[in-house]
This record gives structure tokens, C-alpha cells and sequence, in this order.
């Protein structure tokens, strides 16, 4: 079992819940601990929730689980595989609205330095306030 | 309880942009004391990413870090020593 805060990431796509666990993942010069769950069982575009729920049981850790989804349905698939967990296992989990690619990495680093699964989960849901041009307001 | 104060000019290309950041964040949390970092008018916590972005300190720009607490000492010395090798990166 992983100590500290680990994240699942969720998308339609499989390359890009891969391709954003790779990256958080290096940001935070992997140590951190991020289990991609993309497209559907096919592995065509898509969500599933059997993907993610074995990538939630990958991802257990005592100190909690923060799931990033990309759109729309992945909160859906989430929440069903939520339902397939034990009440203890479930009540460590956080699901974020966070963008999903800066959410991502401020999650990953916060959870390399040992943060809280509050404290994570608050850093991700803040990352929409980051401004990627200077002067941008 | 001591603290500690130092004044240093981000001296690599990107400043605390989002990798260099990251190892000052990292490196920050291996100390008990409170770390603040303050560029300009703004501050912030040296144990947040989401902070030390939002610094928006770039290249050329100077920080003051300020720690208080047993490690105070330690902790600025490894911080400084971080900056000053431009975060171990080649720029």
C-alpha cells in the first residue's frame, strides 16, 4: 500500500490519462503515486468503470485517493465505481473538479511533500486560478 | 526556535517556474520550520506549489526567503544552496 496521498486519473482517452499521469508524475520527480484509468475497456474513447475501479484499488493508500477527471460521463464512470468499494475504502477517496493537467501536476507535487489528502485536494481545485501568460488577468 | 533571512537573485533562466518549483518546494518540505517566500508584494508559503507559482517570480528576480523554527539555519542554507545551483537544471 502506497504512503501518501495517491491520484487517479480519468479521461475519455487512454493516451491522455496516461500522457498526464507521465507528466505529473515527473513534475514531481515521481514521487508521487499516479494510476492513469483512460478510454473504455476497448480502448477506444470512452470511460469505464471497471478501469477505474481497478485503478482506485491500485491506488489505495492510507492516506487517501484524489480522482481528476477530464469531461462530462468520467465523473459518471467514477461515481458508479465508487459504489463497488467498501464504505472505508470509499471515504478516502476526494473527487476533484480540478483542470485536469495543472491539477494534476500541483497534486503530485503537494503529495511528493507528504501533504494531506485536504490539503492536496485544496491545492488541485486552486490550480484554475494559475494564469499561463504573465500579464493575463 | 531560531529564524532565519536571506535575500537571493533567481539567477537560472525560468526562475521558479513549474519544475524549479517543484525542487524548492520539495526541498523546503524536508524542514520542520515555517518557510516564506516573498517576491515583490507577494508571498508565500515555500511548502505550497500552488503558491510558489503564483509568485510569479521569473528569471533575474530577486526573493527573500525567511524560515522560522529548529531548522531555520538548515533550511535557508539548502534553499540558497539550490537557487545559486539553478536548480540543478543546464539553464
Amino acid at each position: 500500500m502506497a504512503v501518501a496521498v495517491s491520484l487517479v486519473v480519468v479521461s475519455h482517452s487512454q493516451k491522455l490519462a496516461e500522457g498526464v499521469a507521465e507528466l505529473a508524475a515527473q513534475m514531481a520527480n515521481e514521487k508521487a503515486m499516479i494510476v492513469a484509468a483512460g478510454g473504455a475497456i476497448d480502448g477506444s474513447l470512452g470511460t469505464s468503470a471497471d478501469k477505474v475501479l481497478e485503478a482506485l484499488t491500485k491506488a489505495e493508500s492510507a492516506d487517501g485517493v484524489l480522482v481528476l477527471v477530464d469531461l462530462g460521463s468520467a465523473s459518471m464512470a467514477v461515481e458508479i465505481a465508487l459504489e463497488s468499494l467498501p464504505t472505508w475504502q470509499r471515504e478516502r477517496v476526494h473527487l476533484s473538479s480540478a483542470p485536469l493537467v495543472e491539477g494534476a501536476v500541483i497534486a503530485a507535487v503537494e503529495a511528493s511533500i507528504g501533504s494531506s489528502l485536504e490539503d492536496v485536494a485544496r491545492a488541485a481545485a486552486s490550480a484554475s486560478t494559475l494564469k499561463k501568460f504573465a500579464g493575463e488577468e | 526556535m531560531s529564524s532565519a533571512t536571506t535575500t537571493i537573485t533567481l539567477i537560472n533562466k525560468v526562475g521558479l517556474h513549474t519544475r524549479p518549483a517543484v525542487k524548492f518546494v520539495q526541498t523546503a518540505a524536508h524542514f520542520s520550520s515555517t518557510i516564506t517566500v516573498v517576491c515583490q508584494t507577494r508571498q508565500a508559503n515555500a511548502k505550497s506549489m500552488l503558491q510558489v507559482m503564483k509568485l510569479g517570480a521569473g528569471g533575474g528576480a530577486e526573493i527573500s526567503i525567511h524560515a522560522e523554527g529548529d531548522d531555520a539555519e538548515e533550511a535557508i542554507t539548502a534553499l540558497t544552496q539550490l537557487v545559486a545551483e539553478k536548480f540543478g537544471e543546464t539553464e
